[in-house]
């Protein structure tokens, strides 16, 4: 079976490490960036399914991330999450409209956070997945 | 600013109406300042007139004019010109008006009869220098606010970040995720996680509370259903009250016309409200949340959350709402949080131009009361259903329907939706048809309704178009189906000139009838399907 493939970008180690845990313990893989710089290469490297995104990060916030991402037409399509302590009132629309699919709030709800994880990948990587296995 | 001593030179307005005193006065001015301007005028009026062209760097003021007498001269004029210093020209025979209006602000007060050139000069001086003083100081005190609030917002950010690391860490425990816990284990860490969970409701509320005080409170007014709101409120808020054995009700009148506000916000407050009723009400006490409208207000809805609990001392009733107020009473063990829920629902209710109140009986329960603006769709309508003074002859409501396929996400259904509408505006005559402001709804179902000056034929072609256009987008294909639909509105009968206003709202009312007919069936129909699903 296909494990799907989750990129975490987050300056903040810890969390980065707990973020992982919950990711593995619910059967996906994870890659672990923290920086701006760092998040695209490792996209180009790795082609993770999803992308978790803190805004706020060295070399190269989460905007900046968002925006270069659409630079490169693998990378483009990959849905992505972004979560921030930052206020939503000034950023959620934002971030939408840069081509986030979600915007969560630290603290965040697990439950909440893991079902719209699901649903993203269902939506985008599902769909490739199943055009794979076709012409394959 | 307009300042008219940027030169350096002392611009005076003397405000004086008898020709002898006005001269003799400029003359010591004169005296004591050799680069004083006076500008002098005889009434109130001309003065008010004169500094709203140019403030000066001084107003000498005779309190008695031909258009206006005693205190209420100079509070007029410290009205208008809340930052030049006054000073007052005073008979002997009404010293005690002129300290009267120096406790009140005025700098100074000069007797006309034993002016000199020095001492007018010195009071000139001084006034000048305290009022600048003043300024500073008011300029020093709103700094501070400012930058409190600054502090206070930039803190409650801050802190999210470790809160997050502890709630993620304990969760990973709690579930399992590290290994199995013993059982005393897993309590101590419901009891950490509940912590987190009250500091995290406390960092919101700060934040919240802060932006209040600050005037940066937002609030996006809509078109919404203000029952279908009370049932969702009730319904998240029912664990709580099941947890406590308190029983919660909804009474929501089935006829309440829309009410214009912020949805999300609206709930927060209800949610809030409930919250509290619950934590005061003791077990098998009950809570019950009421929608209704008064034929005494017709334009306003009354809210309101009664709870069985223990009631208000009377002498704290004025006291609930103000920020950091804690009810003295609370049991160890049912912590209160900061003390600012009721102080920012209050606020919000504000922004949406409602009242809140509280009405207690210490021993039978409180209520919380607030009222909402009813929505007025005879304003936005005029402009369109209306030409050259006479009612348009046929008017279309199309309906424009919306609905996700499951396990689509919130963040991107509400992209597609706002998408959608902002492609539904195009599709319409601008002069001719309207599109409503969104019905906030918590369901994921999304309905627009345009108002459309056309006959059934002429809409046709709008709902093919809308189709074309709206039913073409990407992402509305990808993810949800549209539906549209078309209703006539009845129409009153051919106008007689002159009530005009009349007809628009017969008509407006008509097509509130509709829309919440549709929303009403749309209710009752995820209702039923909801209890079928139990």
């Amino acid at each position: 079976m296909n494990r799907a493939k989750i990129m975490v970008v987050d300056d903040d180690f810890d969390l980065r490490q707990a973020l992982s845990l919950r990711l593995r313990a619910n059967s996906f893989d994870t890659v672990n960036v923290c920086d701006g710089y760092s998040a695209i290469a490792m996209a180009q490297k790795e082609k993770p399914h999803l992308i978790i995104l803190d805004l706020g990060l060295p070399a190269g916030d989460g905007f900046a991330v968002l925006k270069n991402l659409q630079h490169f037409p693998a990378l483009a399509s990959i849905p992505v999450i972004v979560l921030t302590a930052r206020d939503p009132a000034a950023n959620e629309k934002r971030t939408l409209e840069s081509g986030a699919v979600a915007f969560f709030q630290k603290p965040f709800d697990n439950e909440e956070f893991m079902s719209v994880i699901r649903a993203s990948l269902h939506s985008r990587w599902g769909r490739e997945l199943s055009h794979r296995e076709q012409h394959a | 600013m307009k300042q008219g001593h940027t030169q350096g030179h002392t611009n005076v307005l003397l405000i004086e109406d008898n020709p002898g005193d006005a001269d003799l006065v400029r003359l010591r001015l004169v005296e004591s300042h050799s680069d004083v301007q006076v500008n002098c005028v005889p009434r109130l009026s001309d003065a008010l007139a004169s500094l709203d062209a140019e403030e000066p760097t001084l107003v000498l003021l005779d309190l008695d004019l031909p258009d206006s007498h005693g205190a209420e001269t100079f509070r007029r004029i410290m009205r208008k010109a809340p930052n030049v210093p006054v000073v007052i020209l005073s008979g002997r025979d009404d010293e005690a008006l002129a300290i009267k209006a120096v406790q009140q602000g005025v700098q100074d007060y000069l007797f006309k009869s034993d002016l000199t050139s020095k001492q007018l000069g010195r009071a000139l001086r001084y006034a000048v220098e305290r009022q600048g003083l003043l300024h500073a100081l008011e300029i020093t005190r709103k700094q501070q606010i400012e930058f409190k609030n600054q502090f206070l917002s930039h803190v409650s950010h801050e802190l999210r970040t470790p809160l997050t690391c502890i709630h993620q860490y304990v969760t990973i425990l709690l579930d399992g995720l590290a290994g199995p816990l013993a059982p005393d284990q897993s309590e101590h860490l419901k009891i950490v996680l509940k912590s987190v969970n009250q500091l995290h409701a406390m960092i919101r509320d700060l934040l919240e509370a802060t932006r209040a005080e600050s005037g940066k409170l937002r609030v996006e007014p809509g078109c919404i259903d203000i029952g279908e709101l009370v049932h969702q409120a009730v319904a998240m808020m029912r664990g709580t009250a099941g947890e406590k054995n308190v029983g919660l009700k909804a009474e929501a009148v089935e006829a309440i016309p829309l009410v214009y506000a912020d949805p999300n916000r609206i709930l927060e407050v209800l949610i809030n409200l409930i919250d509290n009723a619950i934590k005061f009400t003791p077990p098998n006490g009950s809570v019950l949340v009421k929608a209704s409208t008064v034929d005494t207000d017709p334009s306003t809805v009354y809210l309101s959350v009664s709870d069985s609990g223990r009631g208000i001392p009377t002498e704290s009733l004025p006291l609930v709402f103000d920020r950091l107020y804690q009810d003295p009473n609370t049991v160890d063990g049912n912590r209160n949080g900061l003390g600012l829920g009721l102080y920012i629902a209050k606020q919000i209710v504000s922004l949406h131009g409602g009242r809140m109140w509280v009405a207690s009986q210490p021993g039978s329960g409180s209520t919380f009361s607030f009222t909402l603006p009813l929505y007025s769709l005879a304003k936005l309508l005029t402009p369109v259903i209306t030409c050259k003074g006479r009612l348009r002859e046929n008017i279309v409501l199309v309906c424009v329907e919306l609905t996700p396929v499951s396990n689509v996400l919130r963040g991107s259904w509400k992209e597609t939706c706002q998408r959608s509408l902002d492609l539904l505006r195009l599709c319409i005559y601008v002069d001719k048809d309207l599109v409503l402001p969104p019905i906030g709804s918590s369901g994921p179902v999304k309905t627009f309704f345009v108002v459309a000056s056309t006959d059934m034929a002429r809409a046709g072609i709008l709902m093919n178009r809308i189709r074309d256009q709206v039913g073409a987008l990407p992402e509305l294909t990808d993810s949800g189906t549209l539906q549209v639909t078309a209703e006539m509105v009845p129409m009153p009968p051919a106008a007689a000139p002159g009530i005009l206003e009349q007809q628009v709202l017969v008509v407006a009312d008509r097509i509130t009838e509709i829309i919440q007919q549709d929303l009403w069936t749309r209710r009752k129909f995820a209702d039923e399907n909801q209890e079928n699903a139990h």
